[in-house]
């Protein structure tokens, strides 16, 4: 993550409030797979990242987040993720019939005000819960770094890293977006 | 690795007819047979542990698993590979719990036994407890496999002594590998970094998928290719000009069309990149190694290394138990390509045959039903069928090496793969094992032969 530096000014109750309305309603666009409606929630320019991350000593200054050449889950443009939802719409996606079962936890939701005065920095903690056919569950858990631009009244999403707290992903495949 | 290692155990010969078309599943399911396998096949098989291009300096190393063993390949300082058990000789304890790095020590955190990037114990925490005559730290190093070797850029392993060599273990194999290994100056580099996924199924299920299945590439996939590619669907295939390939429990099918699997990677500066090298190619491989390259296909190294030449995704089927895989996902590119064509390359690989990847999503499914549907005393004694195609073997092929049959929508490099692993399930000794095909190729380099017609004349 970046840690980029903290702005002087202190951003309004108002503001937190409304970024973290965004976060939520986002979570519950995806829980209902209502992709359309969630894409309408990104920027045209994009960057949705989760680098895969290895186990390193801590001696070693390996960049694994910041280095978006090295292998990662997502490393998309708007396009990129838009064709990965394309296979949704196809009508035979066969491993999402019968239908995944989503939950997104979002919590420890920070707010910091940039060096742009129309974009904001925004700190979460996700926990995505699946479930499919009978009984076919596991729960993926990590922190996610934002970047949202404001755009009319709402606001878009321009930036998202996220770090996926697992070395092996135990799962067969991430068919969910965190 | 010694036969009396192996423990004695029933045949397995009942369990996969090759002749009729049928595996038993209970080859996917059971206990007894998983730890058989991990003595007579993995303990004895040449198996992938790195790519050069992962640990390039003195001192780098990386963790990875042979069968379930595990084990530290780490490059010295003379250039050469040597690779060890993950296990000190004192207690057993892991000495390195990263999955890279670079290292001049190897230290275990119960009694602090040190050993050097080449294994050897150097020293103890509180050496003078030991009495002259305790132990001899010559002899209690970490444990060397017995033989390392490498075809260009991937190093492989060997824990079995008596083992044949590398080339011969791939023998005529060599010369398709070229197609993915040897395309253009300079070889081929993993991107940086290792996407690892945890699939609750046999290892060999994803092995044979990759090795010869593209039967299911147009039902399973058709989201994902339509996905990737504007709503177009799997590319048809031209049974009379395709083919299955089958070297001794290696294979790859393919098409000779040149741009399918390319077309499936969506992207098209990729596409344009090697239209421009083909003609280079062409001269390099020979005009038949040329076209299959991009062309609707896939291919395994016996036992668990598969990829996609053209998608570009190279990848490991590490066995954790009968019911369960950890799939070692990399990005295998050309080291003379510019970086953008290797960034394209990358996110292709990662939007078709990532964990999240438009393809992958589909297989992981499918492979976790066909087996722990065996779960079932009664599922797991029938027959699965894999006749497809088995009177159509081509002899003689002009060009193509090894076992080849006509029409890539085929069973026969399942039924190669199944020969192979049963051929080493019954094997005595590494010698022992039959060559199902004799290499024609020993000895000379195989980029050299645009195929076996060349063999008369010198090469191309």
């Amino acid at each position: 993550m970046t840690n980029g530096p903290v702005h002087a000014e202190v951003p309004s109750i108002e503001l937190i409030m409304s970024l973290q309305q965004v976060l939520y309603k986002e979570a519950r666009l995806l829980d209902a797979e209502r992709y359309s409606e969630w894409v309408e929630m990104l920027a045209e320019d994009l960057h949705y990242f989760m680098p895969g991350i290895e186990t390193r000593y801590r001696r070693d200054k390996t960049d694994q987040v910041g280095d978006t050449t090295r292998m990662a889950y997502y490393n998309d443009n708007l396009d990129d993720l838009k064709k990965r939802l394309r296979r949704l719409e196809t009508g035979t996606a066969w491993s999402e019939d019968p239908a995944t079962r989503y939950t997104h936890l979002i919590t420890n939701v920070e707010v910091e005000l940039t060096d742009q005065d129309d974009q904001f920095r925004v700190y979460s903690n996700f926990l995505a819960y699946r479930n499919r056919n009978e009984r076919d569950q596991d729960t993926l858990i990590g922190n996610r770094e934002d970047i949202w631009r404001l755009k009319g009244s709402s606001y878009e999403l321009l930036k998202r890293t996220i770090i996926l707290k697992q070395n092996v992903l135990l799962s067969k495949n991430l068919n969910v977006y965190l | 690795m010694s036969t009396d290692l192996i423990k004695k155990t029933q045949g397995f010969d009942h369990l996969v007819n090759m002749n009729e078309g049928w595996v038993d599943r209970r080859v996917f399911c059971e206990q007894d047979i998983y730890e058989q396998e991990l003595y007579r096949i993995f303990a004895r098989s040449w198996l992938f542990v790195a790519h050069d291009s992962q640990i390039p300096n003195p001192g780098d190393f990386l963790t990875t698993s042979m069968g379930e063993d595990g084990v530290i390949v780490s490059r010295q300082k003379d250039g050469t590979v040597k690779v060890f058990l993950n296990s000190c000789p004192h207690r057993g304890n892991k000495v390195c719990f990263a999955d890279a790095g670079n290292a001049r020590r190897f230290t275990c955190n119960y009694h602090g036994w040190s050993f050097d990037s080449a294994g050897s114990l150097m020293g103890m925490h509180e050496e003078y407890c030991y009495d002259p005559g305790d132990i001899d730290k010559s002899t209690h190093g970490l444990k060397q496999v017995a033989h390392v070797d490498s075809y260009k850029g991937l190093i492989f392993a060997n824990f079995d002594p008596d083992a044949r060599s590398l080339e011969q273990w791939l023998g005529d194999f060599r010369w398709y590998l070229d197609i993915l290994l040897d395309n253009e100056d300079g070889g081929t580099e993993l991107i940086g970094g290792c996407i690892k996924s945890e699939i609750n199924a046999n290892w060999k299920l994803g092995v044979e998928n990759f090795i010869g299945d593209a039967y299911h590439a147009g039902w399973t996939h058709d989201s994902g290719t339509r996905a990737m590619n504007d709503g177009q669907p799997f590319p048809p295939i031209d049974m009379e000009n395709s083919f299955h390939a089958s070297i001794n429990g290696h294979g790859w099918e393919f098409g000779l069309e040149g741009v399918g699997d390319l077309f499936l990677l969506g992207r098209p500066k990729v596409i344009e990149y090697y239209e421009n090298i083909r003609p280079d190619m062409a001269r390099r491989l020979g005009e038949m190694r040329s076209k299959i390259f991009g062309s609707v296909a896939s291919a395994s190294i016996f036992p668990n290394v598969s990829f996609l030449p053209g998608i570009s995704t190279f990848r490991q089927w590490q066995p954790k138990g009968p019911w369960k895989f950890e799939l070692k996902t990399w990005v295998i590119v050309n080291k003379a390509m510019p970086d953008g064509i290797k960034d394209e390359i990358t996110k292709g690989v990662m939007q078709t045959f990532g964990p999240g990847g438009a393809f992958e999503m589909d297989d992981g499914e499918n492979w976790e039903n066909c087996t722990t549907v065996n779960r079932g005393v009664v599922t797991r004694q029938e027959r699965l069928h894999y006749r497809c195609g088995i009177n159509r073997q081509i002899n003689d092929h002009p060009v193509l090496p090894g076992l080849v049959y006509r029409g890539q929508y085929n069973d026969a490099n399942q039924r190669n793969f199944y020969q192979h692993w049963v051929d080493m399930m019954e094997a005595p000794t590494a010698s022992d094992i039959p060559y199902r095909w004799e290499p024609k190729f020993s000895g000379l380099e195989t980029r050299d032969f645009a195929g076996l017609d060349g063999l008369e004349n010198g090469g191309k």
